[in-house]
């Protein structure tokens, strides 16, 4: 990571994306929220944009676990110019199969619609057994007067 | 809960309608049909410290103000807009009660003063400021600000630690927005079929699928122990499932 806090409004690059891995458990999310808005925060998003972030990152997690409560969620960040981009992957047996799994409790559709509401972009896949799920964030890069 | 459910396309062209000097009843209906976004997004916030009554209400209104500000023509799904003005009421909602945090002493006085902070420099600058500008103002490291900024949202991933998946469904999902009945035969048929329900059962089924409680929040709520609700649960939906099962 090369970036550093930035009072004067000039947004760094980080060359390396940030990893953390962690169990699927909701108190240890918080891990990955703090790392999105560490990671937000040094790309020079304000912070509505910071809180945004946190929150879908949340939302991935939840998205990904799909209902699991153990294995692990393996999470990069990368910064790209004005672009902070989350990839999230489980590693473990939390995850379900991807056909025919039903979302009774309209839980994967309520993350969708969070997700739609804070990011740019996102989106998930079963693949090869693991399931994975991104998500894109641009800032509006506000420059302080 | 007692408007019949529209199609995308007409709910669009409800929109379309109540934008364009629709009236009151219009635009109450409208907040009607997606009163579950509203308890479904305030059960996100749940547990952390403000009761879930109060976090509906937030949630209800931001809905009503989406609806009024909703514009159809820009081509945004209203749930993908409302979902957004909710979550920032909500948001708001606990940067303003941030005083009350669980959190160390050092990240509530440094809350105390994060606050205020981003309302001046938000007037000063005309736009919300950057975490930097915040720390630099309140003289912390950004990673303090972070901290306390956390501590405030206090939000949750209620689904990871959701243990009740495993209940049955049977579009039970009274509350939920665009998915559920496909038909007004099936609402009306569970309608009956919830009436026939002792009024405790109706009230713990309402809970768990208007209101989105877990059952063990559903406990507390009604006096009885979060097994005594699970059982409740299991014997009142396989009741409704009989209700679906065609008479031969």
């Amino acid at each position: 990571m090369t970036g550093s806090g930035d009072p004067s409004g000039e947004v760094r690059t980080m060359s390396e994306p940030v990893e953390l891995c962690i169990p699927v458990q909701s108190d240890l999310i918080v891990l990955a929220r703090l790392t999105a808005a560490t990671v937000a925060s040094r790309a020079g998003f304000d912070v509505e944009e910071v809180d945004d972030l946190r929150l879908a990152v949340d939302e991935l997690c939840v998205l990904v676990a799909d209902g699991g409560t153990s294995g692990r969620l393996t999470l990069s960040f990368i910064t790209d110019g004005d672009v902070v981009e989350v990839i999230c992957a489980l590693d473990g047996p939390a995850g379900v199969e991807e056909e025919g799994h039903p979302d009774e409790h309209g839980e994967r559709e309520l993350s969708v619609r969070i997700l739609d509401a804070l990011v740019d972009e996102h989106g998930d896949e079963f693949d090869d057994g693991q399931r994975r799920g991104w998500l894109r964030k641009r800032s509006v890069r506000h420059q302080p007067s | 809960m007692t408007a019949s459910r529209r199609d995308p396309g007409e709910t669009r062209q409800a929109f379309a309608e109540y934008a364009d000097g629709g009236d009151e009843r219009q635009r109450n209906r409208l907040v009607e049909e997606h009163l579950g976004l509203a308890h479904q997004l305030a059960r996100r916030f749940t547990d952390r410290g403000e009761p879930y009554d109060d976090l509906v209400q937030v949630a209800s209104m931001a809905l009503v103000k989406s609806v009024d500000r909703f514009e159809p023509d820009r081509g945004v799904e209203f749930s993908t807009f409302a979902t957004r003005t909710i979550i920032g009421e909500l948001k708001r909602h606990f940067r303003d009660k941030g005083w009350a945090i669980r959190a160390p002493r050092r990240i509530q006085e440094l809350y105390l003063a994060v606050r205020p902070a981003i309302e001046t420099l938000t007037q000063e600058l005309g736009r919300p400021p950057t975490v930097a500008e915040i720390a630099d103002t309140v003289g912390a490291s950004e990673e303090s600000v972070l901290e306390a900024l956390e501590a405030s949202q206090r939000y949750r991933t209620a689904s990871i630690d959701a243990p009740d998946r495993q209940e049955g469904s049977i579009s039970l999902r009274l509350g939920q927005v665009d998915s559920g009945y496909e038909g007004t035969d099936d609402r009306m048929l569970l309608v009956r079929a919830m009436a026939e329900l002792p009024e405790r059962e109706q009230t713990i089924i309402r809970l768990r699928f208007v209101d989105g409680l877990t059952q063990s929040e559903i406990a507390s709520r009604v006096g009885l122990s979060q097994m005594h609700v699970s059982r409740l649960l299991s014997a009142s939906l396989a009741q409704l499932k009989e209700a679906f099962i065609p008479e031969v």
